[in-house]
């Protein structure tokens, strides 16, 4: 297996250059031997994440119940989620004869990457977490996401499917294939106070009447109902009955499996991961674990980087949220109007290939939501190569001028963010992220991504 | 003074953020202490031009499509066209721009019949013209900035001028160096990104046109535009390096 040698070869050069090499190794390894990730996976049971927002998390999630089960496994944790990147994390964890040493897979795969993945990975579950516009430059619309995620699905006639009952979207995957499905949903609103925001799918993905909704979560995500041809959101196999607490550190809801009501505790803050979590209960259902059990790891499982991830820089809390999206942005503005202690913003905008490089989705974030906050939230800083672009979106959202600070330069930024001595909350995009936290570790210490 | 800006199908045309050129053009009047009243237009919804200063129209996804076309059909378009040729001034995005011409017609040769309301069409390429560019625009005084996303070629009738001229990136159509459609009041551009906050002088344009038309004159006192300039300034930099 030249191409194992070769991709494992590639990996730790590239480590040892201090960079953190994820895809180019696959890439290599790919050229040598094109059906490689067939070869490795082909006796490991596989489960696949995807999906427009919430594919880590949801992956850390069931990663914590998979340990707390006692699987052997392996993640793809650094986030490689093509093809290559793919290739590359099955190839490392696998002998030079090309066996893998672990029983288990668990991947996130880029919902576009999956109708490549899913040729050569014939998984055990697909987890399908939602579809929300993305990255246009990438992905396009909706739909067109959709239809991918679709010849992923069609790849896959042994998987059982886990949907997300509530996006009309996910849901339509159903209707062209015979796997056995696994719907999964939150069967109440999870924000005391919404804002009206775009919606994706305002549609009927059948027959394009306009859809009514019993309630709505967030973005488009709700009780849909056609009320010409009848396509409605189907009864959850595992939902989410009650949303007893959501503060800043955590929420505490109870699922729903059959008549069985189960308790627990999500270990991160924000409306979102409560669908996450659901997702990951969908998972472990999917794979025959003790629901009580995979209940309890939503807990204490180790969130991924740059969600919710937390920091103490200069004695302050730095914590960093990655956004992407509309529907994400939106949602964790949603988490930050909870607050009602004062605190420091930091939004980093890169237009990067991997940030998308269209960065118009700013204006329809709704951050007059924060204008709204008053002197709750103290400052506001803008980095990232399109800080200027950012800064502007907060000038016409209704902040003062005075309240706004352009800084490029993440050392500064880190400095002047926490020297109010209040909690921050950072909002970078994806390269953002990486370079963020990659003067966080030079400076202050911490970890590095790929380790 | 005030102005209401009628903002076309808020429901479907809402991709690319768009809805921020409706968002500057509020605040860049009521900075001014100018009233600025927005009326939304959704699907289903009658559409009066009688007492409307400006319409605003962004881009939206091909799902909808039909749903809009079915709705546009008719009476709308006929107010639309008789706002326009009576000088209501109109701001038109991407695929509002391609609706504002004569058809569509998809590479594979099927043809699907817009309003008309200016003498140009688009046909549909298999390349994607996706981007930051970058255009001269005489009448603005000034490079104008933003991001291109369309499949549509646009091409120009000799009923239409271009709102200016290539110097980075595809434009209309990536061969005759135009971009966007310039027609009695109507100024139409591929230009997302979103157009207006980071061209404050096409925005302002447009603002003294929909004053100038209702009010006879119009003095816009000018603004500091620290941030606008800094925004536009980063982008015509970047692009003129390439």
């Amino acid at each position: 297996m030249t191409a194992v040698l070769a991709c494992k070869l590639c990996r730790t050069l590239i480590r040892l250059l201090g960079r953190g090499g994820t895809d180019f190794p696959g890439r290599v390894a790919l050229k040598l031997c094109p059906n490689l990730l067939g070869e490795l996976a082909k006796n490991v049971t596989t489960v696949i994440v995807t999906g427009t927002n919430g594919k880590t998390t949801t992956s850390r999630m069931i990663e914590q119940s998979w340990q707390d089960a006692g699987i052997s496994y392996f993640a793809n944790k650094s986030g490689a989620n093509l093809l290559s990147g793919v290739t590359a994390e099955f190839a490392v964890h696998s002998s030079l004869t090309g066996r893998c040493r672990y029983s288990h897979a668990l991947i996130e795969a880029d919902e576009a990457a999956l109708k490549f993945i899913s040729k050569y990975v014939d998984a055990k579950v697909i987890v399908f977490t939602n579809v929300f516009r993305d990255q246009l430059d990438r992905y396009g619309e909706v739909t067109h996401t959709l239809e991918k995620l679709r010849i992923g699905a069609q790849n896959s006639p042994n998987a059982v499917l886990c949907l997300n009952a509530d996006d009309s979207l996910i849901t339509s995957l159903h209707d062209d294939v015979p796997n056995p499905v696994l719907f999964y949903g939150v069967n109440t609103p999870i924000y005391e106070t919404r804002v009206t925001e775009v919606s994706d799918a305002p549609y009927c993905i059948r027959c394009k009447s306009e859809y009514e909704y019993d309630f709505v979560t967030y973005g488009h995500l709700g009780g849909y109902r056609c009320p010409h041809c009848g396509y409605a959101r189907p009864k959850p196999d595992i939902c989410v009955c009650k949303v007893v607490l959501s503060d800043e550190e955590h929420s505490e809801v109870v699922f729903r499996d059959g008549e069985t009501e189960i308790p627990a505790t999500v270990n991160l803050p924000g409306g979102y991961n409560i669908y996450n979590a659901c997702a990951a209960m969908a998972a472990a259902k999917a794979m025959g674990l003790e629901l009580s059990k995979a209940a309890q790891s939503l807990s204490r499982f180790a969130c991924g980087f740059g969600r919710m991830e937390k920091f103490e820089i200069n004695g302050t809390d730095v914590r960093m949220i990655l956004i992407k999206n509309p529907a994400g942005c939106n949602q964790v503005l949603s988490f930050l109007t909870q607050r009602k202690e004062p605190f420091v913003f930091a939004a980093c905008l890169n237009d990067r290939t991997q940030d998308g490089r269209d960065v118009s989705w700013i204006w329809d974030v709704s951050f007059e939501r924060l204008v709204d906050m008053g002197d709750t939230l103290s400052e506001v800083y803008l980095s990232g190569t399109r800080a200027e672009d950012m800064a502007l979106r907060f000038l016409y959202a209704g902040f003062p001028k005075e309240k706004l600070h352009v800084q490029k330069d993440y050392g500064r930024l880190m400095e002047q963010a926490t020297a109010h001595k209040l909690p921050v909350f950072v909002m970078p995009t994806y390269t953002a992220m990486l370079a963020l936290r990659g003067t966080i570790s030079k400076t202050y210490g911490y970890k590095q991504f790929w380790e | 003074m005030e102005l209401n800006i009628y903002h076309l199908y808020p429901d479907v045309l809402n991709l690319y953020g768009d809805r921020g050129n409706v968002l500057c053009m509020q605040r860049r009047l009521e900075w001014r202490g100018i009233q600025a009243n927005v009326v939304n237009v959704p699907i289903g919804e009658k559409f009066t031009a009688k007492d409307c200063d400006l319409i605003f129209i962004g881009g939206g996804q091909d799902f909808e499509q039909a749903v809009l076309l079915d709705d546009l059909k008719g009476a709308k378009t006929a107010e639309l066209k008789a706002a326009i040729e009576d000088g209501v001034p109109v701001l038109a995005i991407c695929g509002g721009y391609q609706m504002l011409g004569q058809y569509y017609k998809t590479w594979d040769g099927q043809q699907c019949d817009f309003t008309g309301a200016l003498d140009l069409y688009t046909v549909g390429s298999e390349q994607r013209m996706i981007g930051n560019y970058m255009f001269t625009c005489e009448e603005a005084g000034c490079n104008i900035v933003g991001f291109e996303n369309h499949s549509g070629k646009t091409y120009l009738g000799s009923g239409v001028r271009p709102l200016g001229k290539i110097l980075e990136g595809y434009g209309n159509n990536g061969e005759d160096g135009t971009e966007g459609a310039r027609y009695k009041n109507v100024f139409a551009s591929y230009s997302h990104g979103c157009l207006l906050p980071k061209n404050p002088k096409l925005a302002d344009l447009l603002l003294k046109t929909a004053l100038e038309r209702k009010y006879g004159e119009a003095v816009l006192p000018p603004l500091a535009d620290e941030f606008e300039t800094a925004a536009h300034n980063y982008m015509e930099a970047r692009l003129s390096r390439k």
